[in-house]
């Protein structure tokens, strides 16, 4: 009984993408018997134990497979590799999306701005012409499951909430496996202490074999790391990495994606001493602290003009040299958070510091 | 509507305290005014930056254009009169007007637990302010601040009396009530409208901050407590005429009515102005005046001034100690107001056991 369904599940998909031909369509979330087919295929995959033996068919699954890993605190446990992905966050869509698994992709959403277009780093398209939003922000639960996943890839760990796009528990109970970036991982013996750019090459290379491309990650971290080796560390100079906020300035701590750019760029973090990825300080502890350099995080919702006329308004902060001086470097925000794109700002960065020219 | 169904608070000991003591108010008040002035010195030299009294002090001479300008640098004089002092500034002005809001609002409703956040209305300027800002209005944020401040009123004290006669429990039930409501209206305004991590600015406006406080927002909060605070004072001490109910203040030559009224408009303008400065900052009107009511006891001529000193000196720790602990880290300082301000409420609701 159950290695009978095991071929009806992987074909059910399959049956689908042809009747309905296009892949962004409203109603791909199928017909009756359709979901019913997916519920039993899901439900079949909790039932049947992570057990050796116990194998999908050759054709659908990659080496590899059975894959168990623990995430985040959880356990997650793969028959074969996921062909219907909802992505959160940008950092995740564009993972997938440098993988060159776009086709994949049934739903995506809370996308920090617009997807790079040029091609990536490992040869995949960077990006997929039309994307299905499901959400500008993180998407209800239910949003996601009409999309009948089975895989939800976080960007945030707070995505997989109940408050968020629902529980990790609860898309366990229906059979649909769970994914939350390692190096996004917030909570329990998971969390890495400090994000190095090991962290962000052991998760590509993570998702390449949860999604069973483990070559295309392969090339595209050995590419990363070849790209990584050539930049050359600009001792001496001090930075703050500025990502938002007016009155109380959000910025980079010593264990996030921040302190990991800054040290690759060999700049030294003036928040270095904050315990933790990302903090709340007070302009005084800037001012103070007098970088050489401010990384300038450019958003949607909060632009790099706006926070250079801030700086440029304040009175402690428009005495700074950087300031006066515009020593200002400017990454995209969706590059700020580590992550496949963290190579490629890296190098821009870099650029932009050898643009600088006689700082110092 | 008649807001006098509560007991007199402790009418035997206010008595005995009424008795008069002038001397012992003086010394309270002038070790509040040592207490303002040492705890301002302590915000303006502590910080991040290392900078001596001295210093701090040449500092403001040199910003006030007295001469010394050579001997400070000038970040030490930015941080010191750019940043330190027009939140010292704003931190007095709004703890002096919460305080004062806080007694006039207890002394009113005969409700040692009223207070303009427990009553809504600070969560109901929050409201109007948040509303103003979207509507890209900002130059009327005080004025929508009010507005909400006063809706706010008008709906815990017309919940209250809808529940029958106005008890202190009803209005604190009913303040409750309206307060979570404005809370969740400011939640909903923020979540539809920020995008990206934007809503860490407007979470400011729940929590209550004045990492914002530069010289245009302390002169805002200043002008307000001059200009509402200063009436409010002077008609405020027709409260002790209230203590033994409306008809004895009646009998007094006290307008109750008008009085009452003329008190609750005041108390809400008030609080809408600071909240548009500040965001709700809680506990402070609840707590200041229930311990010095422990001193001076119920007499209004002097709970009002010493409370408006007393609340001056709790913010302006309270905002030094939300921007030290954790340098370089900020808080909102309305999480140490109520990380101490919620304990307090518990010892005065002890307190007042029987009345509630």
């Amino acid at each position: 009984m159950r290695l009978a369904a095991w071929p009806g599940c992987a074909v059910a998909p399959l049956l689908r993408w042809g009747a309905s031909g296009r892949r962004h369509r409203a109603d791909y979330g199928g017909g009756p018997q359709v979901r019913l087919a997916v519920a039993a295929c899901l439900s079949l995959g909790v039932i049947v134990p992570a057990s050796g033996f116990v194998t999908g068919p050759a054709w659908a699954a990659g080496a590899g497979f059975p894959l168990t890993l623990r995430n985040c605190g959880a356990t997650l446990t793969l028959e074969a590799p996921p062909q219907r992905l909802v992505a959160v966050k940008s950092s995740m869509v564009e993972l997938v999306l440098a993988l060159g698994l776009g086709e994949r992709l049934v739903g995506v959403a809370f996308l920090d701005g617009p997807i790079p277009t040029e091609p990536g780093p490992g040869g995949g398209p960077a990006a997929a012409p039309d994307l299905p939003v499901l959400s500008d922000r993180v998407p209800a639960q239910e949003v996601v499951l009409e999309t009948a996943p089975d895989l939800v890839l976080a960007g945030w760990e707070s995505v997989l909430t109940a408050s968020g796009a629902g529980a990790r528990d609860s898309y366990a109970a229906l059979g649909i496996a769970t994914y939350v970036a390692p190096v996004a991982c917030r909570s329990g013996p998971d969390r890495p202490d400090r994000i190095t750019f090991e962290d962000v090459f052991a998760q590509t290379l993570e998702v390449g074999r949860i999604l069973g491309v483990p070559e295309r990650a392969e090339r595209l971290v050995a590419a990363q790391r070849a790209q990584l080796a050539g930049v050359a560390a600009r001792e001496g100079l001090s930075a703050l990495w500025y990502s938002s906020g007016t009155a109380t300035p959000f910025v980079g701590g010593g264990l996030g994606g921040p302190q990991m750019m800054l040290e690759a760029l060999g700049l030294s973090n003036i928040m270095a001493d904050i315990p933790d990825s990302w903090a709340s300080v007070s302009w005084e502890a800037v001012a103070v602290r007098e970088p050489d350099v401010i990384v300038l995080v450019d958003a949607v919702w909060n632009p790099v003009a706006q926070k250079r006329q801030l700086l440029a308004a304040m009175p402690v902060t428009r005495g700074l040299a950087a300031v006066a001086e515009e020593r200002y470097l400017v990454i995209d925000f969706a590059a700020a958070e580590p992550g496949v794109r963290s190579v490629p700002a890296l190098l821009d960065l870099a650029a932009q510091l050898e643009g600088l020219g006689g700082a110092e | 509507m008649s807001l006098s169904q509560g007991r007199p608070d402790d009418p035997g000991g206010d008595v005995g305290r009424a008795a008069g003591r002038p001397r012992a108010d003086g010394a309270l008040a002038l070790g509040l005014v040592a207490a303002l002035l040492a705890v301002g010195l302590l915000a303006v030299t502590s910080g991040p930056a290392e900078i001596g009294p001295g210093t701090a002090v040449r500092a403001i001479l040199a910003g006030l254009g007295l001469g010394g300008a050579e001997a400070v640098s000038e970040l030490h004089r930015a941080i010191v009169v750019e940043l330190r002092l027009p939140r010292v500034v704003t931190a007095a002005c709004v703890g002096a007007g919460l305080g004062l809001c806080g007694a006039v609002m207890q002394g009113i409703t005969r409700n040692p637990l009223a207070d303009p956040y427990l009553l809504g209305l600070s969560s109901g300027a929050a409201v109007g302010a948040v509303a103003a800002i979207l509507a890209g209005a900002a130059l009327l944020l005080p004025l929508g601040a009010f507005l909400g401040a006063l809706a706010a009123l008008g709906l815990t004290l017309g919940l209250a009396g809808a529940l029958g006669a106005i008890t202190p429990t009803r209005v604190i039930l009913a303040g409750i009530a309206v307060s979570a409501f404005a809370s969740a209206v400011t939640s909903l305004l923020i979540f539809w409208s920020s995008a990206g991590d934007s809503y860490r600015e407007i979470l400011s406006w729940l929590m209550g901050s004045l990492a914002g406080a530069g010289w245009r927002e302390a002169g805002i909060a200043a002008a307000a407590l001059a200009l509402v605070g200063g009436p409010v004072l002077l008609i405020g001490r027709a409260l002790d005429a209230f203590t033994f109910g409306d008809r004895a203040a009646a009998a007094l030559g006290v307008a109750v009515a008008r009085t009452r009224w003329a008190l609750l408009l005041a108390t809400a303008l008030l609080t809408g102005f600071l909240v548009s400065v500040s965001g709700a900052i809680g506990f402070v009107g609840l707590v200041v005046p229930n311990a010095l009511r422990l001193v001076v006891g119920a007499r209004h001529r002097q709970l009002l001034p010493l409370s408006a000193l007393a609340g001056a000196v709790v913010l302006i720790a309270a905002d030094t100690a939300a921007r030290s602990l954790f340098v370089p880290r900020e808080l909102p300082v309305g999480i140490v107001t109520a990380m101490i301000g919620a304990p307090a409420f518990l010892a005065i609701l002890l307190r007042h056991r029987g009345a509630t």
